[in-house]
């Protein structure tokens, strides 16, 4: 019976939540906290339960509910998740679960803080979730502008930033709210980061719509569900191309593929620490399932094409991103840029396009939302204390906050790949995955790998050990279980799931080996296809 | 051509019958008005929402039974695209005299013909989707904007009203002057001015029809505001009296688009390869315009104008496609429109009637002032912007599928790159209203018939976006007309 309902209950929590806290007052902390923590945790319990009763023995897409939506469009609201949804919808959930907890003591408007929460965490499972293009369209462009917010209102702004409001133009008004103001690329005010992150990702979103609508309309089908596109629908090869390179240029942005990575350390710099966390954990792997879940599923021809070029793409991703991330003083800067590096792991893996490279991929999904929670998390909880995030005038700070620090390296390794984490798994799955298809490529990644190490250290080192800078003896560790709480669940999942991957795997198996096959069959596909022509052409010849 | 003999026995009065209410109505509001000064301005306006609030019913019940017809010698048409167009004029009417009544309870003079001025022109419009001929065409167009003339104008002693309605006028006059140049070519090449004759004869492409396909273009397309007949708009938007910027920015709007589709999809169908191309060059230049103008914009009134012009650009996208899905596409989106647009005016309504001032910067900080009022401007403002799970996302996402269908594109980039423009400006203000302390923090009340107008709106907008599948089968009954225009 709840079987029925429980992807519903797991999507609309968060949603009624936030329609609950529309009409509590902001002055009424306690119930404002209770009902967030409340809706969020049904989330969470349900998602634990989705992820042991999937039943990876049947595979497929499973707990699907079907609501029509409109007819006359062929839009049908339709939820199911398969091996690589669960993890992910896990992931969300904890991740929103986490943040309430980060975002405990903001002082400033909580109740919208976590409306926007709620709403944000809500959205990325409907994308999860959605076997209907359009819904997952809707549920990915309503994730965009929680952040946008989340940024304007309650961020900061970042290394470099000019307070500009004594400038005035010509016409009497403040600089600051020009055009030219929040997009100069030199004053990174929060509003130049928030506006940034917007428009990079309604952009990809847009351009990815075109591709939609292009399958939608040419497949001869009238609906947008997933599944019916992919068996019946009639795409030409050349249209499958169209559409691949289109909705991957729309939703590869988000997951800060090289060279539309540079919102993203910027957008998590600026944005509140339980922004971070969500954005960096699981909306960024919007952008790596959407291209499984669209590109991949319905498009397998076309991914054989253009993947060599992605497998090209994700080194400069890892490279570039390690070296910048090692030339970064802030430490939210050096999190982001480790987190653009990551992502050039996960593209390897899809790009290697095997079994296990693909199951290591989506392994690194979770594995990587769990560390960059923690990281980003911890962030802020050192940035609320001290105010700062500049590496050079932290230091010492492991005589003050011993538990923050456990935390910090915890999340550390785990994050550059040190066996006992999840990242660990992971990553040697893509590596040997990679190493049958992109030998030189795996080469590079594996360099990137001590750079990772090495930045890693670097800031760990100057962050916590050596001595205690003076300015920064008021500093308080967490204490109490409201502080504690997410850094505990996050290193238990990072700890447990990395020391016993057996039960992710095998469920992400099964939602690897159906789009395998599919890629499989559509490469022979293809060579049939290619065949008559060529002897029509040998026919012509002789 | 026989001469038409037009006698009372053969007036269908069951099809004009809301309109002929309507004039009572109106007739009604102007003689209680004068008749008795002592009645209170708001009871006068609470009447007339009542009246017009029967005539919608009676509209309604037309379309359960499926009333309809031609009458007055093929003049008057009353069919189900009529009937929606119609209702949607008396609901916006409606609401629009909810958002007023504090509005005019601070004017000075006039209070009465205000609310008799708006069921006029709402009786025009009405009209004006039920045209049946060009020469409907013509009067209905000039009857509708005959009330708007001294509504624009209606704040007396303020010189940017007059300038406002001296503009309007005068741009009226020319669009009204180049319709009329249109439909006499077009009768000089048809012979005709009954659109169906004009679609029986499946005219050929001549020089004359041609231009005057495109006078009459050019003339609706000063109605519409679009680019690059769109100068009149900003000033006039702006000089108006909010309330009458709010009726003019959507309902005459939407009229003229009820019209425009039966022109264009029914009359001229067969003309699709020469007019497809002028809409397509149109809407792109009204979206991109209006968008990348908007960005410049200090006031509120101003900044509503130019994204005005650029959603009239985006409700050409499904003019353009020309097809049963376009004509869908652009009666959901008008829906969309009017709850949206509708809203943001009502916010700057009330917050005008306070202040007194109407730019940007003054609404700095509203989310500490009136934090329902600030939440109201967000959901209108990401509607209008395309954000889900609002309404002007299916309406952006509707209107670009038809184009799609129809492989337009170059049109359908264009309008989507747009929708990312349009994010920039309308997110500006979202941040001025949400993080920028204001200057003075004194809250804003809020007046018992301005809070039931906003929470209309937002009502309207998550629903058309939540659950829009009532408002998608009405359009798509609604336009049953066009059904035979084949997809491609």
């Amino acid at each position: 019976m709840i079987d029925d309902y429980l992807l519903s209950i797991i999507l609309f929590a968060p949603f009624v939540g936030a329609t609950l806290l529309f009409f509590v007052s902001n002055q009424q902390r306690d119930l404002v906290k209770g009902i967030t923590v409340a809706f969020s945790a049904i989330s969470l319990l349900f998602s634990i339960y989705l992820l042991y009763h999937f039943d990876t023995a049947k595979g497929g897409f499973q707990f699907v509910q079907e609501r029509v939506w409109s007819e006359a469009l062929g839009i049908s609201f339709i939820l199911g998740v398969d091996g690589i949804g669960t993890p992910m919808v896990l992931a969300s959930a904890l991740l929103m679960f986490c943040g309430v907890f980060v975002s405990w003591h903001i002082a400033d408007r909580q109740k919208e803080f976590y409306i926007n929460l709620l709403v944000l965490g809500s959205a990325t499972m409907g994308v999860y979730m959605s076997l209907d293009l359009f819904f997952l369209f809707f549920f990915y462009e309503l994730s965009v502008i929680p952040m946008y917010l989340f940024i304007a209102i309650w961020g900061r702004h970042t290394k470099g930033y000019k307070d500009m409001s004594g400038y005035v133009t010509m016409g009497g008004d403040s600089k600051r709210d020009s055009p030219a103001f929040i997009l100069n690329f030199n004053k990174n005010s929060k509003e130049y980061a928030a506006m940034k992150l917007t428009l990079y990702l309604s952009l990809g979103a847009v351009i990815a719509l075109l591709g939609i609508l292009l399958v939608y309309v040419n497949s001869g089908l009238n609906t947008f569900n997933i599944i019916a596109i992919a068996e019946q629908g009639a795409l030409t090869l050349g249209m499958k191309e169209a559409a691949f390179l289109l909705i991957f240029i729309g939703f590869a942005p988000i997951a800060a593929i090289f060279p539309f990575h540079s919102w993203s350390p910027v957008g998590y710099a600026a944005a509140p620490p339980a922004a971070s966390m969500m954005h960096a954990g699981v909306l960024k792997k919007l952008g790596h399932f959407t291209i499984i879940r669209i590109c991949f599923y319905l498009f397998p021809e076309a991914t054989v094409v253009w993947m060599p070029w992605v497998a090209v793409l994700c080194i400069i991703n890892i490279l570039y991103g390690g070296l910048v991330a090692f030339l970064q003083k802030d430490t939210k800067f050096v999190i982001g840029y480790s987190s653009v590096g990551h992502m050039g792991y996960i593209f390897l893996g899809l790009a290697s396009l095997n079994m296990i490279s693909l199951t290591g991929a989506v392994f690194f999904l979770f594995a990587d939302a769990m560390a960059m929670g923690l990281l980003f998390a911890l962030a802020g909880y050192i940035y609320n204390q001290s105010k700062t995030m500049d590496i050079p005038s932290l230091g010492g700070l492991v005589h003050r906050m011993p538990f923050v620090t456990f935390c910090f390296v915890v999340g550390a390794a785990a994050s550059f790949g040190l066996p006992g984490g999840m990242n660990f798994v992971g990553e040697i799955m893509v590596f040997m995955g990679a190493w049958e298809v992109y030998p030189i490529q795996t080469i590079l990644a594996a360099l990137g790998v001590t750079i990772t190490w090495a930045y890693y250290f670097r800031m760990t080192r100057a962050m916590f050990f050596g001595d205690l800078n003076p300015a920064m003896a008021h500093l308080k560790d967490a204490r109490g279980m409201i502080d504690r709480l997410p850094f505990v669940l996050l290193m238990f999942f990072i700890l447990f799931f990395g020391i016993f991957p057996g039960k992710f795997i095998t469920v992400i198996e099964k939602g690897i080996s159906p789009i395998l096959m599919r890629i499989e069959t559509g490469i022979s596909a293809t060579a049939v296809a290619k065949q008559p022509g060529l002897k029509a052409k040998a026919g012509g010849d002789s | 051509m026989t001469p038409a003999v037009l006698s009372l026995a053969d007036l269908n009065l069951t099809l004009i019958a809301p309109e002929l209410w309507m004039t009572l109505l109106a007739c009604t509001v102007l003689v209680v008005d004068f008749a008795f000064p002592k009645i209170p301005k708001p009871q006068i306006a609470y009447a007339s929402m009542v009246g017009m609030a029967l005539i919608t019913l009676l509209l309604g019940s037309y379309a359960m039974n499926g009333t309809g017809g031609i009458s007055f010698g093929s003049m008057f048409i009353l069919d189900p695209l009529a009937i929606f167009f119609k209702i949607f004029i008396l609901l916006s009417t409606i609401l629009m005299t909810l958002a007023s009544i504090d509005y005019l309870e601070k004017a000075s003079y006039f209070r009465g013909e205000y609310y008799f001025l708006l069921i006029f022109s709402a009786l025009g419009m009405m009209f004006m989707v039920s045209a049946n001929d060009f020469l409907s065409l013509f009067i209905t167009l000039e009857f509708s904007t005959f009330g708007f003339y001294i509504l624009v104008a209606y704040l007396r002693d303020d010189l940017k009203s007059n300038e406002a309605a001296i503009k309007f006028f005068i741009l009226g006059a020319l669009s009204a002057g180049l319709i009329t140049y249109g439909v006499s070519l077009i009768y000089g090449s048809t012979g005709t001015v009954l659109f169906e004759e004009i679609a029986q004869k499946h005219p050929e492409t001549s020089i004359g029809l041609l231009m005057g396909l495109l006078f009459i273009f050019i003339g609706i397309g000063y109605k519409l505001g679009a680019a690059p007949f769109h100068t009149w708009v900003p000033d006039v938007y702006q000089g108006a009296p909010t309330t009458v910027t709010a009726y003019l920015s959507i309902v005459p709007k939407a009229a003229t688009f009820g019209l425009f589709l039966r022109v264009a999809f029914g009359t001229f169908i067969g003309l699709k390869a020469d007019w497809q191309w002028m809409l397509v060059w149109i809407s792109i230049l009204s979206m991109t315009y209006g968008n990348i103008t908007a960005i410049a914009q200090k006031n509120m009134k101003r900044l509503l104008a130019y994204s005005g012009i650029a959603q009239i650009g985006t409700l050409l996208i499904g003019m353009a496609a020309g097809s049963k899905m376009g004509s869908e596409s652009i009666l959901f989106y008008i829906l969309t429109y009017l709850f949206a647009n509708m809203g943001a005016f009502i916010v700057v309504i009330i917050f005008s009637n306070l202040t007194q001032k109407d730019d940007i910067e003054d609404f700095a900080g509203l989310n500490r002032r009136s934090p329902l009022m600030a939440f109201a401007m967000l959901v209108f403002l990401l509607s209008l912007a395309g954000v889900p799970p609002l309404a002007g996302f299916i309406g952006k996402v509707y209107v670009i599928a038809a184009a799609v269908h129809q492989d337009l594109i170059l049109l359908v980039a264009v309008g989507l790159i747009n929708m990312v423009i349009s994010f920039y400006y309308y997110l500006i203000v979202v941040k001025k209203i949400y993080s920028v302390e204001p200057k003075d923090s004194t809250p804003i009340p809020i007046s018992l018939p301005l809070k039931i107008a906003l929470y209309v709106s937002i009502a309207g907008v998550l629903l058309l976006g939540i659950w829009p599948k009532p408002f998608i089968n009405a359009s798509v009954a609604a336009t049953a007309v066009f059904s035979d225009l084949v997809l491609k």
